[in-house]
């Protein structure tokens, strides 16, 4: 595939985001309440593509809703009618503007579970009909800490159209897949020019080092990852999460969390059954009929979320199931870092 | 306000003695000037234990968790975390002989943008009601205040109001964060977990959110004590404290200026009867 590259300046992306949003199904974080969520949007002035990374949570929701509707059933005096639910919201084109690198990632992550086992076709048919486009960080939030992940972040490919903004109010428009060259040989040319690969690089390059420098949290997880396997039954995870209240709002923001709980809304003879987020800190997760509880202990219930994301699905899909993205510690009520937790288990360096 | 200092010595004089078997207090993020809660087992890291104006979280929630259960704990708290505390103990939930509590009397906690929290300007009881150890000068109890926002939406008209609400309701994400940081939501099984009832289902609708956050609320009309310890582990930033402030308020006005766990052993509004409460909406 050939990669193409455009030049414009800021007026030209925002005649570019504005092509997009007339002609396709458009997502772009919209701020309510001080937090921006990605949501159907019919103009620019509704959103925000530049959106601070610490106040935005995941793209994951568009293809892993929070609430999915299974199907739907009716009592009869003969028995259970099981009947699809009506609505396909996933036949339409859509694309997103505004993704973070990282949430583009976690979907790259996801894919991986989701095509394996059981294919959850709901899944693959969000993904084959959306188009990401991801703007590049400028500089690292204080929780970020991508860089130090098994991921390149520089060359990534999870989205389809990378947006990248440069020197003297340059802006790069860049293919990274087949989908993306379609969109932006619709959409973009009519706005920019096309450049070679070569004589974007010097500008993408310096635009990487600047964000590459600005993080805070630096680690090699590699060595976490074999660290951690070792370590199943060491008492310092007693120790990190103690200051945890299991209030599980670090798996309902994560980009990467895929765990899932169903329950059934129920009107008289008729029912609705819902697929909706759970998570693993919660102390019902593992309760099984007849009352026997695996995981009875907060501590417990803490390392196998530790476990599960760089240990467990490191050994099975050869990646970490985490992106860096920090919104599990901009969530958390008492700011546990998960890099701070799991840099104090495997390295055993201590606040 | 700063009582770092007697607090590292409380708790290092209470490990000595072998009076407790945990300290929770807090500890600076290591990054910034923000503070994280600790739970500390080891005498030797009671040089981590900080007090100041931002302390932010009730430590009153860590009595319900695994790590303090049937242990010797002491505890920090202000004006607001003694109030739920009290209500603790008067609940039944924990035992006052297992407790030394170091009582502040708070001057307010100040958020990240510098400012006093809207709670602690509004605050009725700035000092600790249940204390072994009190720290600073009482300043007394003040009078008390309808809170600026619900006093602002009052003047909204009602469809205005619904219109809020309903964008309140729409973007909860049903993690229900608020409820398992809330100190006064103890429930070994919540009636919202309960996986076949028909209004509180897990899904994440709007209709879902809204009888899950409006049965909670009511659970705690008359004994929220305004720590928004909800608020800060709400991911999507929602104004949760105007969900109890409206019911505070009414709960005021109408027994006996009644504020929730104020007097040690009282059982609160809807606990105890009185000959003058209303009875004109009963028929």
């Amino acid at each position: 595939m050939s990669v193409e590259t455009f030049v414009t300046d800021k007026a030209g992306l925002i005649t570019f985001y504005e092509a997009i949003m007339a002609s396709h199904e458009t997502y772009a974080p919209v701020e309510k309440f001080g937090k921006f969520d990605f949501k159907q949007v019919k103009s620019l002035a509704e959103c925000d593509p530049e959106s601070p990374i610490a106040k935005t949570q995941s793209i994951k929701p568009l293809f892993f809703p929070r609430s999915a509707k299974v199907m739907k059933y009716v009592a009869t005096s003969t028995g259970t009618e099981v009947s699809e639910v009506d609505e396909d919201p996933l036949a339409v084109k859509r694309v997103i503007l505004g993704a973070k690198h990282c949430d583009a990632r976690a979907l790259q992550v996801l894919d991986k579970v989701y095509n394996w086992d059981y294919i959850d076709t709901d899944y693959q048919k969000r993904r084959e009909n959306t188009v990401i486009i991801s703007t590049r960080c400028d500089k690292a939030d204080t929780h970020c800490f991508c860089t130090s992940l098994d991921y390149d972040v520089e060359n990534l490919n999870a989205m389809d159209v990378l947006v990248v903004h440069g020197s003297d109010g340059k802006v790069y428009i860049k293919a990274r897949t087949e989908k993306g060259s379609t969109l932006l040989n619709t959409e973009v040319t009519r706005h920019a020019s096309r450049v070679t690969e070569e004589a974007a690089a010097p500008d993408l390059k310096k635009q990487y080092e600047a964000f590459a420098g600005s993080f805070r949290l630096k680690m090699d997880y590699s060595e976490v990852n074999s660290k951690l396997s070792k370590i199943f039954d060491t008492p310092e995870f007693e120790n990190v999460s103690g200051n945890c209240v299991s209030c599980n709002t670090c798996a309902f923001v994560c980009p990467t969390c895929h765990c899932f709980k169903i329950s059934d809304e129920k009107i008289k003879d008729t029912g609705l059954r819902y697929k909706s987020y759970d998570s693993c800190n919660n102390g019902y997760f593992t309760l099984m009929a007849g009352g026997h509880n695996p995981r009875p202990a907060k501590y417990r219930r803490w390392r196998q979320r530790a476990m599960h994301k760089f240990v467990y699905y490191k050994e099975r899909f050869g990646e970490n199931l985490c992106v860096g993205c920090g919104k599990c510690t901009i969530a958390c009520p008492v700011n546990i870092s998960i890099f701070e937790v799991v840099n104090q288990v495997a390295v055993g360096s201590r606040q | 306000m700063n009582y770092t200092k007697q607090i590292q010595d409380i708790a290092a004089k209470l490990f000595t003695e072998g009076k407790i078997d945990v300290f929770v207090g807090y500890r600076m993020n290591g990054f910034d000037d923000n503070q994280v809660p600790v739970l500390i087992t080891d005498p030797q890291d009671v040089s981590k234990l900080v007090f100041t104006d931002k302390s932010v979280f009730n430590l009153v929630n860590y009595l319900k968790t695994d790590h303090t259960r049937r242990k010797r704990v002491g505890l920090v708290v202000k004006g607001c975390d003694s109030r739920s505390l009290n209500l603790m103990l008067t609940e039944s939930q924990v035992k006052r002989e297992n407790l030394y509590v170091v009582g502040i009397c708070c001057e307010g906690i100040v958020d990240d943008s510098g400012h006093k929290m809207q709670n602690c300007v509004e605050c009725v009881v700035p000092d600790a009601v249940v204390s072994d150890e009190l720290l600073g000068t009482p300043s007394g109890q003040k009078p008390y205040m309808v809170n600026v926002d619900i006093a602002a939406l009052a003047a909204k008209p009602l469809t205005e109001r619904t219109a809020y609400f309903e964008e309140v309701f729409e973007n909860c994400i049903r993690c229900n964060a608020c409820r398992h940081s809330c100190p006064l939501c103890y429930c070994a099984k919540c009636c919202i977990d309960q996986e076949t009832a028909t209004l509180y289902n897990g899904a994440n609708t709007t209709s879902a959110a809204f009888h899950a956050l409006m049965t909670w609320s009511l659970h705690l009309a008359g004994r929220c004590v305004d720590c928004r310890n909800c608020e800060k582990a709400c991911p999507s930033h929602l104004p949760l404290h105007l969900l109890h402030k409206q019911n505070e308020s009414v709960i005021y006005e109408n027994f006996q200026e009644h504020l929730a766990g104020v007097i040690p052993e009282d059982r609160g509004a809807f606990y105890k009867y009185s000959l003058k409460d209303p009875d004109d909406f009963i028929m």
